[in-house]
């Protein structure tokens, strides 16, 4: 019985953890798009920048970036504006979309990169050989097929980023995780309260991969969509 | 007309292009033979700028062909590869709609009006909803020469278009070029297929080593080739 309390009081946390997950996965998706394409630029400024910021992001702790967010910049506010301000995260999911969103975006931009590259060098080729720009070459060749590449890539890191959520309960954002801590708290059943937060992850992560799995087989563009025909003359 | 000045293209150390001077005349369908590693691709691939060249000029009626202005350009040259690049997440019929819309800003309605003609031509009218993986090769290569007719081009580069293609295949690919070439289209053609440029072809250009060591009708450097080279690449091959 207390298991399936854990569970339900687990399950609580969910809607919080899918808001800030996903939320976090479209900022990344948006600077993991503009990162790789900087780094595959021949300008060297943005070449640099793009660099700097995935090394950065991907040198340091998850953890380390979200209290440098969460209690580190509102200091810095406060100090650089000589007191006059006091800055507060409010509310606080607002650092738990921002760190995570930015962290992502670095780990997105190399996948992204990757599957850029994967693409075929005769698809831009011949994109450009019609006339198209470079950019509309991107957007309307390139992009398409690359992410069909890296969609099971981004959404393993859309399944790691739910699980990396969890320490967003440090700072007391109250997802899953910290639902089952405030109730361990508060009843002391510590082992069922986070065998049913342990269970509720699952619930979501499992079914996740197994969507992607799916979607994979039926994007993929050598399966065909329309029901076969015997080729023709 | 395209006129090559003095084009040289080097990957490197190696000088795959050495000094190419020639002229290609409106309606003149021009088969570029020769063996493999002579430069035949790399030749084609530089009028279109695919290839930067190293040095040279070449003049598309008169006006440099340059990386500034190349969008307007390669719109009124098209290109067909070797490994037909058709775009595999796109339906067929948004294969070849894709360019005239987002360069020429075309409807949908008239793009597809005008693909559909042109699928009818080579002969696959009925193929617009398919997917390229559905298609056979010489299939997959008719709607590629169909894509770069979309966008109504001047000239037409071949990039040994049958070379990828199962030997029954080659021969619808050939037919569709014939059309072409019957129908005044200038087209430049780096090809294996002797009988095709002996055929269809109003001048040949044998290249080797990065020159063009002898041009001229089919009959001249099929029947009587002059170059050494010529000599010994025909006697291989024919």
């Amino acid at each position: 019985m207390d298991y399936l309390t854990g569970i339900v009081t687990a399950a609580h946390g969910i809607g919080m953890t899918l808001y800030v997950t996903a939320c976090a996965i479209l900022i990344g998706i948006v600077i993991g798009l503009v990162m790789a394409l900087f780094k595959m630029s021949h300008n060297i400024i943005l070449k640099i920048i793009s660099n700097v910021y995935i090394e950065v992001v991907r040198g340091t702790p998850l953890f380390v970036q979200i209290l440098i967010f969460a209690y580190g910049i509102p200091y810095l506010v406060t100090q650089v504006s000589g007191g006059s301000v006091s800055f507060n995260w409010k509310p606080i999911v607002i650092v738990g979309v921002l760190a995570c969103g930015l962290n992502s975006g670095a780990y997105l931009a190399e996948i992204i990169r990757s599957g850029i590259q994967a693409v075929n060098k005769g698809q831009e080729e011949a994109s450009r050989s019609l006339g198209l720009s470079s950019g509309q070459t991107m957007r309307y060749v390139i992009l398409p097929q690359a992410f069909r590449i890296i969609l099971p890539a981004m959404a393993n890191e859309f399944v790691t980023l739910i699980k990396e959520t969890s320490i967003l309960s440090y700072i007391g954002i109250v997802e899953i995780t910290r639902e089952g801590m405030l109730w361990a708290a508060r009843d002391f059943k510590s082992f069922p309260a986070y065998i049913g937060v342990a269970i509720v992850y699952m619930c979501l992560t499992i079914p996740l991969s197994r969507l992607v799995a799916y979607m994979e087989k039926r994007m993929d563009p050598a399966a065909p969509k329309t029901k076969k025909r015997k080729p023709g003359i | 007309m395209i006129e090559i000045k003095n084009l040289v293209k080097s990957f490197g150390d190696n000088e795959v292009l050495k000094g190419i001077t020639e002229t290609i005349h409106d309606n003149e369908v021009v088969c570029v033979i020769g063996p493999s590693g002579s430069g035949k691709s790399t030749f084609l691939r530089c009028i279109n700028l695919l290839e930067k060249p190293t040095s040279g000029e070449i003049y598309l009626d008169g006006k440099l062909i340059e990386e500034k202005t190349i969008n307007e350009t390669r719109a009124r040259m098209g290109m067909v590869f070797q490994q037909f690049n058709l775009f595999p997440h796109k339906s067929v019929m948004d294969n070849l709609t894709l360019a005239p819309m987002k360069v020429k800003n075309m409807s949908k309605a008239d793009a597809e009006k005008k693909a559909q003609e042109l699928l009818e031509k080579v002969g696959l009218g009925d193929r617009g909803s398919s997917f390229p993986a559905e298609l056979s090769g010489g299939q997959q290569q008719r709607v590629a020469i169909a894509r770069a007719l979309a966008m109504d081009p001047e000239i037409m580069l071949f990039d040994e278009p049958t070379s990828a293609l199962d030997p029954e295949m080659v021969g619808e690919v050939l037919e569709v070029m014939k059309d072409l070439a019957a129908q005044g289209m200038t087209m430049v053609i780096v090809t294996h297929e002797m009988g095709f440029a002996r055929e269809a072809a109003d001048r040949v250009f044998f290249m080797d080593q990065g020159y063009v060591m002898e041009q001229g009708t089919p009959d001249e450097v099929f029947g009587n080739p002059q170059n050494e080279r010529t000599k010994s690449f025909l006697s291989k091959v024919l």
